[in-house]
């Protein structure tokens, strides 16, 4: 039963010609770049992550074009103070409404039910081109404060926030834990001990306590009472939180890297301690915190939707329409009612309007978010392991 | 015998890193005002002290015939006892001094927790915490059965049938895990529950039937909100200290009253599902990956060419293997799996440590409780490596015999 | 370098040569080809043997076209370079190719008869890009599952394997008698479980064979305590006895009272309780009905079809036998109940050890693999691999990993089993004087395609490919030290891209211009000397 048929391979006539591989100036061809694009193949053909990397760059498009709105949305307060009274301009975000029975105060507002303001029926009206209030539906900032938002122009606004502030978090807690787990590793002895010690010990605090704490320590301090100190704090206490992971991941790897032959080679021409790190050891190690800070990037505006669910005080001044925030104001927190929890605990059986769309939308949106970005992140680990070759 | 030298050797490496927390914790403390520290060590200063904590008072107040201010006495004594007064390397070691000893200060009375919880206004914060550990340990449990059970069989399937359907199915829940907050998890299965559920039954009173039956269906015990009086069990006091034990579904089984142990348990298995969807969705993938690196080891081949089933290559031969990896990850994974507490006890309502967290950090902050619970966690993550550690040495002979 | 052939190549008459017809029967039990004059008769044929690895470099064609033939009872060389393919045709023969990314391709393997490599056509579908030269395989999982569950029919019992790096070959969780257990339990299951049961510890001979067995021990040689040992292990119908009698003696220093009550205590734990003989009893039908299963598979290879009845029905047995013994088990927490069991593999294990003279056996049975040396492990998997009794084993680059001492006590104890078993050994290996010593013919490798096939006095003394002869000469020479080392020049071919035609052309230095478009046929030129190249004319041979 030899394979004579169906299965027979054919053996090519003439060998297929070597890759070739452009030399410049006489240089060898970096192994870097070859290297890259064996990840990229390697990418490309793992669906799941070109549909993150799709969803990904959609979002990126969302942001861009969300920064280029003139809108304020830091000082939504002022602006929708007005709401039910006066209409709020156009374009602002707000949403005016009224009360059945109350009379009408213009164009452009929205009537709801007396128990919950905030229900206001969903419809789709992208015939609009501008990010104008869309009756999408609003969202309750805070308990009885009749200060809304509309939600479409939070998601778009939203995109920017998370976006940023985790690429703010990721790199430079990314840029702390690389030094750290580079000069622990390749040093070794009492510093790479001492320093790892250190490493456990902020591993081993849960990273929400920790964040919550290390922020409701510092919030007093009156230095961080502006708004835009008070998102630098965030930033802060996330990348006192974040950079340990970092810096295990380096330092695993710069472990391994130290016992290349090259870094002796180099070391037997006469490289410098510092030299030797920056250039050899370091560009040879980072590769493992890419999947690691694109996790990140997708986990921490979770993790911001969770503080804010836990009605976190540093947020009770400050109204910005960020995903997690968003979605997470829409289920409650502890102290707080939302129209959600209301809904069920008053509503009758058969007689329930929930204004699904306040969590659906902010959801859905930190969900593809998260999602696309695990897609890549499991994409690129993939790719990047020798030990999975196919 | 070695086994045991190994357990003290972990025992020992513990300390610097217990101390370490401590520390931390210590550095993040001596940043607060004052007066925010003496209310968290000492409590509220008692009622018949005139001008409280504040540093002066009038001298008029201490009998004193003189105009101006005079120092608190009150003030002085106790931030003498603090050792204020002293350089920072004694405050530290009074400080760790008292958390090793679990005197971790008392509850504001004044706070945002107090006030919503009326019972543990002038305890200790050690005596609160102990209260409310038992639940949250319950539910820890729980979780962590749930999530041995699902993610080690899981986990070595997707890496014996790589790509085919069980492998995308668990790489499905493990995205979807990443990528749903617990918070919109939890919250979304709760309203779904109770929307489906409907009225419930009472254990306690079975003909109690009442309109906010949301109230029924979550909380560690039923709400009072049928009766006026005592309704609870002699063993349970002001409805959630629950005797002998502490923990209540223990102590449900312990006095006889099997229902009341069955209606706590249907309580923690939503918020145990929540937790453990979360953790699972990160193990998952490491459970694969190790799998996949154990399988194409050496002596998983001459396994098969002994003739063992394959079966029984897998598991026994392989998966002991991975086991190892599996329990090291988990145990680094501990941090993030506690740190769900706070926020599925607080969806769920049950009476757990992380749900005191959040109360404390109700309007004015109770340091007190905050910190006490920071430390409660770290050293419940700690106490589950040291564990993860020895039952690594039980599994792999190569790390007790050296 | 001696004379070699005309270069022209006469091709018009070439006489004719039956392909040997295989003689095994249909149905009934395993029969093996009818013997060829003179020879014993062949065990492991394997014939035009092709595998691939599918890559994203492109089809590393590893194996293409290897046939041999091991006959019983001898020791079959296969030696090559590294990257020849050597180990891919040990892995080939039994398997264990890791499926994605390689796949044998095509071929026969006959084992005693039966085609191991059944089925194979079914099992995907494969499809080359010419441009990129990666393959696209479609594989159907259910039949490969099929396939290898038959294989562990065979693997063990009639064809076993020892590999390279004896350190990394055993599980490091479990102790080395679990490891040697595993296999007994595997094969002589029902035997070791029969013995167990028929054990009898109380009889009338017992006391006194102890005391004997005592007497002795106080001032006899090993020898004569050990045939004490075997007396008394007689005389309680339970071999592992004597030998456990025989270390508890030599290890304690207890005075004679103590120790005869010693041993009649440990003697005694071989009186089973009745919960422990229903579960031996379980355990044995479970063995009996995985045999039937195995013979079951022996059968279907053979046949060439599967029958899915009767394999159904022994499933079946086999899953009411696992969960009775899942029940036992709950019964017998910690085990309790399969001590019997355990302690009787445990000392079984301790024999083994013994046999490949292993100082300390039970130390070593009882600790765990990383606490051996690279030799010592090897000298396990061979007892491993042996314990079955084996008709051939697989040996691929045993010594390799080892220093040159252990490697001579390792071939001293293969040609020792050898000599008493009779086994035949396919020993794949790239040092040249491995194979002299140990080998009785040899094939030698090149680029996945055997070149070579000669016993192994006449392949050293009268090489005839090109590659042997460059092989060869570059061995230094101890009694001609001012030669010039001499080397074959040029490197190993990419598989990816092997050379068109005789696969050595590019760095043979009789290369003609037919080398470079066909390929060799195989030529006999001798008794029992193939030769594949087309410097020789002679007749060709199928091997």
């Amino acid at each position: 039963m030899t394979a004579e048929g169906t299965t027979e391979v054919p053996t090519p006539t003439a060998p297929a010609p070597a890759k070739v591989v452009v030399s410049r100036r006489g240089r060898r061809p970096n192994p870097r770049i070859a290297q890259m694009k064996r990840t990229w193949y390697f990418l490309r053909r793992n669906t799941l992550a070109m549909v993150g990397i799709v969803i990904l760059v959609f979002f990126i498009g969302i942001a861009i074009y969300a920064l280029t709105q003139p809108i304020p949305w830091t000082q939504l307060q002022q602006q929708c103070a007005s709401a039910g009274i006066n209409p709020p301009t156009p374009g602002s975000g707000c949403v005016c409404t009224y009360y059945a029975g109350s009379a009408n105060p213009g164009p452009g507002c929205y009537q709801t039910p007396l128990n919950y303001p905030s229900e206001i029926a969903p419809t789709f009206d992208l015939s609009h081109g501008t990010l104008g209030p869309y009756p999408m539906g609003s969202l309750t900032v805070a308990p009885n404060n009749p200060v809304f938002y509309n939600i479409f122009t939070g998601l778009l606004r939203g995109a920017d926030w998370s976006l940023g502030i985790s690429v703010a978090i990721v790199g430079t807690g990314a840029l702390i834990g690389l030094m750290v787990g580079a000069i622990s590793g390749y040093f070794g002895g009492w510093v790479d001990e001492a320093l790892m010690r250190i490493v456990d010990i902020f591993l081993s605090i849960p990273q929400i306590l920790f964040v919550i704490i290390v922020i409701a320590v510092l919030v007093s301090i009156p230095v961080f009472q502006p708004f835009d100190a008070r998102i630098a704090l965030l930033v802060l206490g996330f990348v006192i939180v974040w950079w340990p992971f970092y810096a295990r991941i380096v330092r695993g790897q710069v472990l391994v890297v130290r016992e290349q032959k090259y870094v002796e080679a180099a070391k037997a021409s006469g490289a410098g301690s510092g030299r030797l790190v920056i250039r050899h050891i370091i560009p040879n190690s980072v590769y493992p915190i890419f999947v690691q800070m694109s996790l990140d990037v997708g986990t921490i505006p979770l993790l911001l939707g969770t503080l804010v669910y836990l009605d976190f005080p540093i947020f009770s001044t400050i109204y910005f329409p960020e995903w997690g925030s968003m979605a997470a104001l829409s289920v409650a927190g502890p102290n707080g009612v939302s129209t959600i929890t209301d809904a069920l605990l008053t509503c009758q059986f058969g007689s329930c309007v929930i204004p699904w769309w306040q969590f659906l939308f902010p959801g859905l949106a930190l969900f593809l978010y998260a999602i696309s970005v695990n897609f890549l992140a499991d994409g690129l680990r993939d790719a990047l392991d020798p030990r999975l070759r196919r | 015998m070695r086994m045991w030298i190994y357990i003290v050797r972990r025992l020992l490496l513990v300390i610097p890193i217990v101390v370490g927390v401590m520390t931390i914790t210590f550095a993040l403390v001596s940043a607060l005002p004052v007066q925010d520290r003496l209310i968290s060590a000492f409590g509220a200063p008692p009622k018949n002290a005139p001008g409280g904590y504040s540093p002066t008072i009038p001298c008029s107040d201490l009998n004193k015939s003189q105009n101006g201010t005079c120092p608190n006495p009150l003030y002085v004594r106790d931030t003498h006892k603090l050792g204020l007064d002293q350089p920072i390397f004694y405050q530290w070691g009074v400080y760790i001094g008292n958390a090793l000893t679990f005197q971790w200060g008392y509850v504001d009375n004044h706070s945002g927790a107090s006030q919503s919880f009326s019972q543990i206004q002038g305890q200790s914060v050690a005596t609160v915490l102990g209260w409310f550990l038992p639940y949250t340990l319950e539910l820890a449990i729980l979780s962590l059965i749930i999530i041995l059970i699902v993610s080690i069989p899981l986990g070595n399937l997707g890496a014996v049938y790589r790509n085919r359907p069980i492998d995308q199915a668990s790489r499905v829940i493990s995205f979807s895990g990443y990528a749903l907050p617990g918070f919109l998890l939890g919250s979304f299965l709760l309203f779904a529950f109770v929307l489906a559920l409907g009225p419930s039954v009472n254990w306690l009173d079975p003909t109690c039937k009442t309109e906010t039956w949301y109230q029924f269906w979550v909380g560690s015990w039923p709400q009072q909100s049928c009766y006026t009086g005592e309704i609870w069990p002699t063993w349970l006091k002001n409805g959630f200290i629950s005797s002998p034990t502490g923990f209540p579904t223990v102590d449900a089984m312990i006095h006889g009253q099997w229902w009341l142990a069955a209606d706590s348990l249907l309580r923690i298995i939503l918020p145990a599902l929540v937790i453990a969807y979360g953790t699972i969705a990160g193990l998952l993938r490491f459970v694969r990956n190790s799998m996949l690196e154990v399988m194409n080891l050496d002596f998983v081949r001459t396994a098969r060419a002994k003739g063992v089933p394959e079966k029984t290559v897998i598991s026994r031969h392989a998966g002991r293997n991975s086991l190892n990896v599996t329990i090291t990850v988990l145990g680094l994974t501990f941090a993030f799996f506690i740190g769900g507490f706070p926020v599925v006890e607080t969806i769920f309502s049950l009476w757990g440590v992380g749900r005191m967290f959040v109360y404390a950090l109700l309007s004015p902050y109770d340091y007190g409780l905050i910190f006490g619970s920071t430390l409660l966690f770290t050293f419940l993550v700690v106490f589950a490596n040291i564990i993860v550690d020895v039952l690594y040495a039980y599994l792999d002979p190569r790390v007790r015999l050296g | 370098m001696p004379a070699v052939a005309q270069p022209t190549v006469d091709r018009t008459n070439l006489p004719t040569v039956d392909v040997a017809a295989p003689s095994a029967t249909q149905g009934g039990t395993l029969t093996e080809p009818a013997a060829d004059a003179g020879h014993s008769p062949v065990v492991l044929d394997v014939r035009d043997l092709r595998t691939y690895f599918f890559t994203y470099d492109g089809v590393v064609r590893a194996l293409d076209g290897v046939s041999f033939k091991v006959r019983r009872g001898e020791t079959l060389g296969l030696v090559g370079e590294t990257g020849c393919g050597k180990s891919v045709t040990a892995f080939s023969v039994v398997r264990l190719i890791p499926d994605p990314p390689g796949r044998v391709i095509g071929g026969k393997v006959l084992f005693r008869g039966t085609d191991l490599l059944w089925g194979l056509d079914s099992e995907a579908r494969i499809k080359i890009d010419e441009k990129t030269g990666r393959a696209k395989v479609r594989r159907s999982f259910r039949r490969i599952k099929t396939a290898l569950e038959r294989m562990s029919a065979i693997r063990g019992r009639g064809i076993s394997m020892i590999f390279q790096e004896p350190t990394q070959a055993m599980n490091p969780v479990f102790s080395v008698s679990d490891q040697l257990s595993e296999a007994l339990l595997l094969h002589h299951g029902t035997s070791i479980v029969d013995e167990l049961l028929n054990a009898t510890p109380s009889g009338p001979q017992v006391r006194p064979a102890l005391e004997a067995l005592v007497d002795t021990a106080r001032n006899g040689a090993p020898d004569t305590v050990r045939a004490a040992a075997a007396k008394v292990g007689q005389a309680m119908n339970s071999s592992t006895f004597g030998t456990q009698a025989f270390y508890l003696v030599s290890e304690s220093d207890l005075g004679p009272e103590d120790m005869v009550r010693r041993l009649e205590r440990v003697a005694h734990r071989l009186r089973l309780s009745r919960i422990e003989r229903a579960y031996l009893r379980q355990r044995r039908r479970q063995m009996v009905v995985e045999d039937e299963l195995h013979e079951l598979y022996l059968s279907e290879m053979r046949e060439g079809h599967i029958n899915r009845r009767q394999r159904r029905v022994l499933r079946g047995r086999h899953a009411r036998n696992r969960l009775r013994g899942f029940y036992y088990g709950i019964w017998g927490i910690r085990g309790r109940i399969q001590r019997p069991l355990r302690d009787e593999t445990f000392w079984r294990s301790v024999q083994r050890l013994e046999e490949v003279s292993i100082a300390n056996p039970v130390q070593i049975a009882r600790g765990f693999p990383h606490e051996l040396s690279g030799g010592m492990l090897q000298r396990v998997m061979i007892t491993m691999a042996l314990s079955v009794d084996p008709v051939i084993l697989i040996a691929d680059e045993p010594t390799t990993a080892l220093d040159v001492t252990i490697q001579a006590q390792i071939l001293e104890l293969m040609r020792d089993l050898k000599r008493r078993i009779g086994t035949a050994i396919l020993l794949i290996t790239h040092d040249l004087a491995v194979i002299a010593e140990v080998a009785d013919r040899v094939c030698v490798m090149y680029a996945g395609q055997i070149v070579e096939t000669a016993r192994a006095r006449d392949l050293y003394q009268h090489p005839l490919h090109p590659y042997t002869q460059g092989l060869l000469s570059s061995i230094p020479n101890l009694e001609r030290p001012d030669k010039k080392l001499s080397s074959i020049p040029g490197s190993v071919p990419d598989l990816i891209h092997p050379p068109v035609g005789c696969r050595f052309h590019p760095r043979c230095p009789y290369a003609m211009p037919i080398c470079k478009e066909q390929r060799p046929p195989t030529t006999a030129e001798g008794d029992e000397h193939t030769v594949a190249c087309f410097l020789y004319k002679g007749d060709v041979a199928v091997e």
